[in-house]
């Protein structure tokens, strides 16, 4: 059974394929669900060739939801927060800590 | 009666027929905000949910504290029926008696019947509603209370933040970036690298969340006005990890600190505004490191949207006050303001004694002096109603002249990002304009030229006007 996550995004062509860092929100039923994570995962737009892949919905910064949810494989948990600046926009801040 | 906290608020609505009490269980995972928010679409009472999908009994929600007119004058001890009218004068006659907090010992603190630190801090052992599909996450702070603090003046302020939840020990909140919030923040923790310390109040006497709507001005303490609004002293205790100060009789008190080095990502969430317009991942983190709470704590939220809410409510209320002592203050001959909840504090209705293009332009320079959280300003005279949005815009349609009776301004770095309209970039760089509406007659022109406003009591004689009134049910009116 695959698990299923959720991210956002500015605007949809803001996603790429490929090994990046992201946070990501666990949608898995109960309590602990939209439970948040920073991971550095492996995306795919096609859930369906991911081998151990799991399903990433997707939504822009307005909430407006993706229709075909891609595929996604956590390499690795990272920390709970990243470095940065109170009002920074954190996704400014990941890719320049990526750089 | 005097409420001391949001459980004898709830016994009173119980008894004024403003509460309904929900058994049957409910998710928290939309299905309560999605009843919240119908509720508030029909003017419905408040909601308390008794019974939390995924949540052992006494852990409880409830939304819409302050939702109707009649809920915020029975918070002031007013007849439900109050007119709104009324409502400002109460609350502008009851602040001028500003009274200070009682500081309590702990053990006498309801808020401390159960405590968290460190490791054994959860927040997802509380309640906390999904509101809307595509928010960001769990928004566990909307009708929430936060405490802050200048350490150089010991100035406390109070204001009322979104925060949700990032995960167990982590919050993610957006106070804007022009707030109080911020502006403690940018002079003392971020110049020195210190972690801000921070207290989110949840569900205490609804005068104390009201007055943290309020803008008051830098330095005012919020505590004092709570007290001035009760009519005696709010009580208050001190937090068991750092030294800022919490209404001692409150459902739960999330401690902890927004560092100044790291961050997590917040929202999007569907805003005061009535819409969810892409404001994301450009606010605070908030590390968790005690929670304190009541036994059967009842966690109370607004599913936020559209007006009316207790947002837009509670706004009105502030705001309109606030504003008027504020264009008092700067010499315009203000005689009322009133904020319509429709309006989501964009829109503002001033009257004034004298009106003319040269006033216009001195209310827009108030409101557009420092933050700028309004965009549209109608100026009226005094004979409007302005508590009567029908005729606002009666006067507004035919004494606004469309070429000289508007005035726009234009500014960056201070506008309010929340504002629908706005573009992305024009969100990014706080940029923004608003708009001042003349709806008065020209101060130059004499009385005889004036138009008449034919409305029963402006187009007849005074003895024409007795008369109908005395013969009303003799004509065969009812």
């Amino acid at each position: 059974m695959k698990q299923e996550y959720l991210t956002f995004v500015r605007q949809f062509k803001d996603l790429r394929e490929g090994v990046q860092k992201l946070f990501i929100k666990d949608l898995t039923p109960g309590p602990r669900k939209y439970d948040t994570k920073y991971v550095k995962a492996e995306l795919s737009r096609d859930p369906e060739k991911m081998k151990n892949g799991d399903i990433l919905q997707i939504r822009s910064e307005s909430g407006v939801l993706i229709p075909e949810p891609w595929g996604i494989r956590i390499i690795e948990e990272l920390s709970e927060s990243i470095p940065g600046h109170p009002w920074e926009d954190v996704f400014k801040a990941i890719k320049e800590k990526d750089e | 009666m005097l409420f001391q906290d949001h459980r004898d608020f709830i016994e009173t609505l119980k008894k004024t027929g403003d509460l309904i009490e929900v058994t049957k269980e409910v998710d928290w995972d939309l299905e309560a905000g999605a009843i919240g928010r119908r509720m508030y679409e029909i003017g419905g009472p408040s909601i308390w949910f008794k019974k939390v999908k995924d949540y052992p009994e006494g852990y409880t929600l409830y939304n819409g504290s302050l939702g109707t007119w009649r809920r915020v004058a029975i918070s002031l001890r007013l007849s439900p029926e109050t007119p709104v009218r009324e409502i400002y004068r109460t609350y502008e006659g009851r602040l001028d008696k500003p009274t200070d907090p009682l500081i309590i010992e702990k053990k006498k603190a309801p808020c401390k019947e159960n405590i968290l630190f460190g490791d054994q801090v959860d927040l997802y052992r509380f309640p906390a509603p999904m509101i809307h599909e595509g928010d960001g996450g769990r928004y566990i702070g909307t009708w929430d209370l936060v405490v802050t603090k200048d350490p150089e003046t010991g100035w406390t302020n109070w204001g009322m933040y979104r925060f949700m939840i990032h995960n167990k020990r982590w919050l993610a909140g957006w106070p804007q970036p022009t707030s109080q919030l911020a502006h403690q923040m940018e002079k003392y923790y971020l110049p020195r690298n210190e972690p801000m310390p921070l207290a989110l109040v949840i569900g205490t006497d609804p005068l104390a969340h009201m007055v943290a709507t309020a803008p008051f001005r830098l330095g005012e303490d919020e505590a004092k006005f709570a007290g001035a609004l009760r009519g005696k002293p709010i009580e208050l205790v001190q937090c068991e990890t750092c030294d800022l100060l919490v209404p001692a009789h409150s459902e739960i008190v999330i401690e902890g600190e927004i560092p100044t080095d790291q961050i997590v990502p917040d929202g999007p969430f569907g805003e005061y505004p009535g819409y969810r317009s892409g404001t994301m991942a450009e606010g605070v983190g908030f590390r968790v490191k005690a929670i304190t709470y009541r036994n059967n704590p009842i966690l109370t939220m607004i599913a936020l949207g559209v007006p009316i809410d207790d947002s837009s409510i509670a706004a009105s209320l502030t705001a309109g006050i606030a504003m008027k002592r504020g264009l008092k203050h700067r010499g315009v001959p203000v005689i009322d303001v009133y904020v319509p909840p429709e309006g989501v504090t964009h829109l503002i209705y001033v009257s004034v004694k004298k009106g003319g293009v040269q006033v216009t332009k001195d209310v827009l320079d108030y409101f557009t002096a420092r933050r700028v959280m309004v965009s549209k300003v109608i100026v009226l005279d005094e004979d409007v109603d302005i508590f009567d949005s029908g005729q606002v815009l009666h006067a507004f349609a035919t004494k606004c002249h469309p070429g000289r009776g508007i005035v726009v301004k234009h500014y960056e770095g201070r506008a309010n990002s929340l504002t629908p309209c706005y573009s992305p970039k024009e969100r990014e760089r706080l940029k923004g304009a608003s708009v001042a509406f003349d709806a008065t007659w020209p101060p130059e022109w004499s009385t005889e030229i004036i138009p008449i406003k034919a409305s029963f009591k402006t187009i007849y004689p005074k003895e024409i006007q007795e008369k109908v009134i005395e013969n009303w049910k003799s004509y065969g009116f009812k």
